[in-house]
């Protein structure tokens, strides 16, 4: 047999990964490349000037205090929804870990609301916050004995609820079920042992439940993490940033910027204000949460 | 390029197979319609992509124009539906990426200078004169005409759409002798119907809603911010306010006419139905068509279907059947200045392939024959726009009131006042959007207009204070940027 069939060139493996890592790089690389390169210009609606800008749009970034208030709001959002989501889906999991009569179609039903596109479930919720067809109005005047006039998605009091407990509504099932595939994996006979010890659910939680779905739980905070960082369909159906901008997102700033108002440079300038901010934070949490191990 | 035989068909030879320059204008004896319809002729066979605002507003194309330039031309027309809010974006997107996949467009006028400026419209000035248009085009009212075709002294756009604020009130409502006395008593002089001015609006209205108890409601508005930009323009303009220091072009929107205007919406909220600072176009339609409110204001569409016109084909299902159907009055606004708000104008894509079969096609749909037809159709939104619209007697008898309907429309459009339209409005109109959001999450209505007026400066600033300044001066000098005082 000839030396080549037995000895096929080293390098053919590198060659059937071409095409594929190019691919890669075309639609990943050369996108963030190529709005790093804009983000150095002065591209608008009205002027297309591609030459060196410096770092112009980086100093306004500074000066602009929109854009840090809504990185605020959603630093707020994401400070209030991510525990409770975390927190509401643990309990979830706990509750569903044990056997029980129709679990299987319980778990399908709590999963819905997960897969409905964001922007759906923010124009239903819309709906349903309405003050003259919306029902919880309605429901919350049965409770009031008179008519409830709450303008959730207007009210500056009440509309960061109304956002955060729909983001809640939507994604804990994405945290519940998540934990509870943790949790069917923890070892039952480490559990019982301490529980023969006489451990309480709080110790036999912290130091044998916890270390044990922690990769996993991870994971997922980081996962949620991310989403709501860049939040933005749900918002947008509710309240569009508003009232005012009192809800804006920097996805949504981002957005407003780029696509309204056509600040073509300036938005790829905060978008790398985005991912440098959190390339640091992924960076430190995955340090922090043992990840990278 | 139009044949011989093509010009022969329809008896005006030797005008359309020449360029422009050579073409005798007597050779266009037939109407802008059937001039487009032979012109167009010679491009039978290939498609043109028109945007056209998505929903209602399409099924002119998709259901009627479209299917019908068809079977007179041969081409195939392609319908992009685009939400308003995405319109201006779309345009400009393809126009910025060169590919060019729309040929003609709808373009809401005060975007003319921002989207002419930047290029994305073909001037239309050469067309006009090569297919003999001008003339018909002459004959679209004043208003839209004068004021929403132009930049620069181009043309850019057909004025395509009598888009103007009216005040509907209930007649059997404030001509009820019993309201009228309390009035009298009330305020010590006779009621005005309708009212005329914001004084007497809100008095009258206050006055319903105190009457009936959260049966029927004085008046509703939009409040939503969206809607609540137009609103406040024209009302800041009828309380005497002028947007800009037309020297320094510093922003005075936080004038005392615009604290007023809030801080009066603030007050009529009032008399208005509950949650009323959530409404918009339908919440607003639905309460006035089952009788929850006594006057309200918006676009024409409300007074067809208040007459139930159109309102029991299918795709009309979605709007309450009215139950005030000829208890309906039509007047201006308080004011005598309504807003001309928004509109369309048709315009082609400086990036299309097919400009000469897109241009023929938009002249077509707005010549006179063709436009009248559109206007009346029940399930579109295109409003009179036209002398001839405004007067014609199949119109008038289209409900029994309609007569009256046309009247007001007409002096609307006679003493309307223009959308401002500057380099980025949609900046300043964001700017707005977000003042009237503020005003009803409780905030102080002199702060909301410093904060927005000082805005209005940093955008002014950004794009050039000069560049600006002579574009306002321009848009300024328009018979329907300000109200005569």
């Amino acid at each position: 047999m000839p030396a080549i069939a037995v000895h096929p060139d080293r390098n053919f493996k590198y060659w059937l990964l071409t095409p594929a890592i190019f691919l890669l790089l075309l639609v990943g690389l050369f996108p963030l490349i190529y709005s790093l390169i804009v983000s150095f210009m002065r591209i608008d609606m009205m002027d297309t000037d591609t030459s060196f800008a410096g770092l112009y749009n980086y100093a306004n970034l500074f000066k602009d205090s929109r854009l840090w208030w809504s990185l605020a709001h959603t630093l707020l959002i994401t400070a209030i929804a991510l525990p409770i989501e975390l927190l509401l889906g643990l309990a979830m999991a706990y509750l569903f870990l044990e056997k029980m009569p129709g679990r299987q179609i319980f778990i399908a039903l709590l999963v819905l609301p997960t897969i409905i596109s964001p922007i759906v479930a923010g124009a239903t919720w819309r709906l349903l916050f309405d003050n003259k067809y919306g029902p919880i109005n309605q429901i919350l005047g049965w409770f009031a004995g008179e008519r409830v006039n709450a303008l959730w998605t207007i009210n500056p009091t009440l509309v960061y609820p109304a956002i955060i407990f729909c983001e809640i509504w939507q994604w804990t099932p994405f945290m519940f079920l998540i934990l509870l595939a943790a949790l069917s994996n923890v070892d039952k006979s480490q559990t019982e042992a301490a529980e023969i010890d006489g451990a309480r659910f709080w110790r036999s939680f912290r130091y044998i439940v916890l270390p044990a779905i922690w990769p996993v739980m991870a994971i997922a905070i980081l996962i949620r993490g991310l989403d709501l960082f860049r939040i933005f369909d749900i918002i947008w159906a509710l309240t569009q940033g508003g009232p005012g901008t009192k809800t804006e997102t920097i996805s949504i700033y981002a957005y407003v910027q780029g696509f309204k108002q056509f600040e073509t440079s300036y938005t790829a300038a905060i978008a790398f204000l985005v991912i440098a901010i959190l390339t640091i934070v992924c960076t430190w949490a995955i340090r922090r949460m043992g990840l990278a191990k | 390029m139009v044949t011989r035989r093509d010009v022969g068909k329809i008896g005006i030879a030797a005008g359309l197979a020449g360029s422009a320059g050579m073409m005798p204008r007597a050779a266009f004896a037939a109407d802008g319609a059937s001039a487009a319809v032979e012109a167009a002729k010679q491009f039978s066979g290939q498609t043109i992509t028109i945007v056209w605002e998505a929903g209602l507003q399409s099924l002119d194309p998709l259901n009627f124009s479209g299917p019908k330039w068809k079977e007179l031309t041969g081409i195939d027309v392609k319908v992009v539906e685009v939400p308003v809010a995405e319109m201006f974006t779309k345009i400009m997107q393809d126009f910025r990426s060169g590919a060019g996949a729309y040929d003609a467009l709808n373009v809401i006028p005060s975007w003319m200078p921002d989207l002419a400026n930047a290029g994305a419209l073909e001037e239309l000035d050469s067309y006009v004169d090569k297919y003999g248009y001008r003339d018909e085009l002459m004959k679209i009212a004043p208003t839209y005409r004068d004021n929403q075709m132009k930049v620069n002294g181009k043309i850019f756009g057909l004025p395509d759409d009598g888009d103007v604020f009216v005040m509907y009130y209930r007649t059997d409502v404030l001509n009820d002798p019993a309201l009228q006395a309390a009035y009298k008593e009330k305020h010590g002089a006779d009621m005005p119907v309708p009212p005329t001015n914001w004084k007497d609006f809100d008095q009258v209205a206050a006055l319903i809603s105190e009457m009936n108890k959260d049966k029927l409601y004085g008046a509703a508005f939009f409040r939503e911010s969206g809607y609540g930009n137009f609103m406040f323009q024209e009302r800041f303009r009828n309380e005497g306010g002028k947007f800009f220091d037309a020297d320094t072009m510093k922003a005075t929107i936080n004038s005392e006419a615009g604290v007023k205007v809030l801080t009066d919406w603030v007050a009529e909220n009032k008399f208005a139905p509950p949650g009323v600072e959530q409404w918009g176009f339908v919440e607003n339609l639905a309460a006035f068509l089952q009788g929850q409110t006594a006057m309200t204001i918006s676009w024409p569409p409300y007074g067809r279907w208040a007459a139930s016109y159109g309102t029991d084909q299918e795709v009309m299902s979605w709007v309450p059947k009215s139950t005030i159907a000829g208890k309906v009055g039509y007047a201006m606004t308080p004011g005598g200045h309504p807003q001309l708000a928004a509109g369309f104008c048709l315009s082609v894509s400086s990036a299309s392939k097919n400009k000469e079969a897109a241009y023929l096609f938009i002249q077509w749909l707005n010549s006179e024959a063709t436009s009248l037809e559109r206007v009346k159709l029940p399930y579109a939104l295109r409003d009179p726009f036209r002398d001839s619209h405004f007067t014609d007697p199949g119109y008038a008898a289209l409900w029994p009131e309609a007569k009256d309907y046309l009247k007001a429309l007409q002096d609307g459009a006679n003493n309307g006042l223009l959308d401002l339209s500057l380099l980025q409005t949609d900046k300043y109109e964001e700017v707005l959007r977000q003042s009237v959001s503020k005003l009803w999450a409780g905030e102080d209505p002199k702060a909301i207009l410093d904060t927005a007026a000082a805005e209005w400066d940093a955008i002014t600033d950004k794009i050039g204070t000069d560049k600006q300044k002579a574009v306002y001066a321009d848009w300024a000098s328009k018979s329907g940027a300000y109200p005569k005082m």
